[in-house]
């Protein structure tokens, strides 16, 4: 409390230090990912933990994009995350706005199925999905991955946007309902344009997770290796070449860059969307 | 169009209107007819969710009595020989506990961990904070399979690092497995499990933080509280609520762990690291570790994850008791 300029300022350097060596090590793994996927394979084995090389190898990345088969699980990736964004977006935005501005039988009943559904335990269901989907005809497709990934966010996103719908004006759909704007114009023309900030939030939450689900396509995509995403697709490359590790580190590489790229542009999105949910 | 101020209308009221019936009925029909949008709207998620989460909830438990492969339909019924048999496994106990050992060590912690970084990122006159909360958040959102890929990578590196450090000192031999010793593989993946998700209770303790008056810390520090006093009897009581929230939520993903420990050791070696949700998949789709020509069995599958399920409502709910418990009676002992 009564300490004197220096003895602060020594303090809040040490915190800054502190603070700075802590990230580095929190950071540590992708900077040795990175490095690693630069190295030659001897270097990789004599420089150890050092993520520096002296002779970066960039041909690394075409090898695991063309001969790792990287390239086609990006495209799958992407596919399969573009899918979920725009199912996950429509669904839950359309629902979330019923669900807050209009009155209908059973609107209690859909807000008790769905506020229960964030209570039971989920993950242990895949095998009826997994069946429902093999009925479906859907199985080793993209379209089952989609469908699975977006119905696993509709819950959240659902609130998400009900919170947000009933917090805009009333009088705003009302003029427009006097302008004789009707029921869809009222959704599409209006309340949407409107809801723009969560409407970034869902889409980086479903596009996040779509990225990084592992569990989903790896169930509905076992037997077609042409069908892997990125992160199936490491894990199958790993089997198969567990001596390559400089391609390895290149393809977690080209796994992590574009969604931790797509993060730091949209954070404050998804930040914001995590704080409101926690609060709620 | 008739419906167009639904917002408008009256609410409806199911029961205790003294109309006769056919009126009401009639009322219903009405009022359903109308809203006809609104369920158009209400379709795609409500189907969605039905199909994909209501529905398989149920389904799992037809599948509990009988044996099946996971092709064509299940015709072998074996009655409740599938839970008997799950729950004389040793070895889905085993998961049951390490899937505890996970989660009651990584919650708190990671807990404690966020917290203190919480409340060094909160300070306003701290410059660089949000870059900070950046750094230390962007594990969250890189896929555990990777993740785990890269750890495992780097652990190897690490072990012959650390081995040939080892060496010089006597202590041990030349390679350190990490990932490969069943006494340090359960440690090594809890410790990369509190990395990987840090960053969601930083975010989370942060925004619960920044509910708190400030004014709350002025009056005290003008009353002569220090620091320690201020966190004991304003920042905990006030982060009561959200934090509630967060420890639930905390256990919640930690029981669901799949990827990371899939992708890092795939429940080996001799079933160390083996969590109730590996065991399931090796079950359901064969594999696993130790045991790879085991044939698939989706009906003794469902009956574990059945009777996980059930262990986990269970601890939900006696998680939601206690923990409301204890919110009451800090809330009083404050007061």
């Amino acid at each position: 409390m009564r300490t004197g300029p220096i003895a602060r300022t020594g303090r809040r350097g040490l915190l800054y230090l502190a603070l700075t060596a802590g990230g580095l090590l929190w950071l540590y793994p992708f900077l040795w990912a990175v490095g690693g996927s630069l190295k030659s394979d001897d270097d990789f084995f004599a420089t150890g933990l050092d993520p520096f090389t002296t002779h970066p190898q960039w041909s690394n990345y075409s090898q695991a994009w063309e001969e790792g088969d990287f390239g086609r699980y990006f495209l799958n990736t992407v596919l399969f995350a573009g899918g979920t964004v725009v199912l996950t977006v429509l669904a839950t935005a359309m629902a979330g706005y019923v669900l807050a501005r209009t009155e209908f039988p059973g609107r209690k009943a859909v807000l008790a199925l769905i506020g229960a559904t964030l209570f039971l335990p989920h993950g242990y269901t895949i095998i009826p999905v997994f069946d429902l989907i093999q009925r479906l005809h859907l199985l080793n497709t993209l379209w089952a991955l989609i469908i699975v990934q977006s119905a696993s966010g509709m819950v959240f996103g659902t609130f998400l946007f009900m919170g947000y719908f009933s917090t805009i004006d009333r009088g705003l759909e009302e003029a427009a309902r006097v302008d004789g704007a009707d029921f869809h114009q009222v959704f599409w023309r209006i309340m949407l344009p409107l809801s723009g900030p969560m409407l970034a939030t869902v889409a980086l939450f479903s596009c996040i997770n779509a990225w990084n689900s592992f569990f989903v396509p790896l169930v509905f995509t076992l037997s077609r290796p042409d069908l892997h995403t990125l992160t199936v697709g490491m894990f199958t490359f790993l089997g198969e070449n567990s001596t390559a590790w400089t391609l390895v580190c290149a393809g977690s590489v080209i796994t992590l860059l574009p969604i931790v790229a797509v993060f730091l542009g949209l954070q404050r999105y998804f930040v914001n969307g995590l704080a409101g949910a926690v609060k709620e | 169009m008739t419906l167009s101020a639904p917002g408008l209308r009256r609410r409806p009221d199911p029961a205790g209107t003294p109309e006769p019936a056919p009126v009401r009925r009639t009322g219903l029909r009405r009022r359903v007819r109308a809203a006809g949008w609104s369920y158009a709207y209400l379709a795609p998620m409500a189907v969605l969710v039905l199909a994909f989460v209501v529905y398989p909830i149920f389904a799992s438990l037809g599948y509990t009595f009988y044996q099946w492969n996971g092709i064509g339909s299940p015709s072998n019924f074996v009655g409740l020989a599938n839970f008997r048999q799950v729950l004389h496994d040793s070895i889905f106990w085993g998961a049951v506990e390490h899937t505890f050992v996970y989660a009651f060590v990584l919650v708190p912690v990671q807990l404690l961990i966020a917290l203190m970084l919480a409340l060094v990122l909160n300070n306003p006159r701290l410059r660089f904070r949000m870059f900070f909360r950046t750094v230390y958040f962007v594990p969250v959102v890189t896929s555990a399979a990777v993740v785990g890929v890269v750890m495992q990578l780097m652990l190897s590196n690490f072990g012959d690092a650390a081995g040939s450090l080892f060496a010089g000192t006597g202590l041990t031999g030349s390679h350190i497995d990490w990932l490969g010793d069943p006494h340090t593989a359960l440690a090594v993946v809890i410790a990369i499990g509190i990395w990987h998700t840090l960053g969601y209770n930083l975010v989370y303790f942060m925004a619960g933080l920044q509910t708190i008056p400030a004014e709350l810390y002025e009056a005290a520090r003008i009353d002569g509280a220090g620091p320690v006093r201020c966190f004991f009897s304003i920042t905990l009581p006030m982060l009561r609520q959200v934090g509630v929230v967060i420890v639930v939520l905390a256990f919640i993903g930690s029981f669901q762990v799949f990827d990371l420990v899939q992708v890092l050791t795939g429940g080996g070696p001799y079933f160390a690291t083996e969590v109730v949700n590996t065991y399931i998949y090796h079950l359901a789709f064969g594999g696993g570790s130790g045991s790879g020509a085991v044939q698939p069995d989706v009906g003794l599958a469902s009956a574990a994850s059945f009777l996980y399920g059930l262990l986990l409502i269970l601890f939900s709910a006696a998680q939601v008791l206690a923990l409301r418990r204890l919110g009451r009676r800090r809330a009083g002992s404050a007061l």
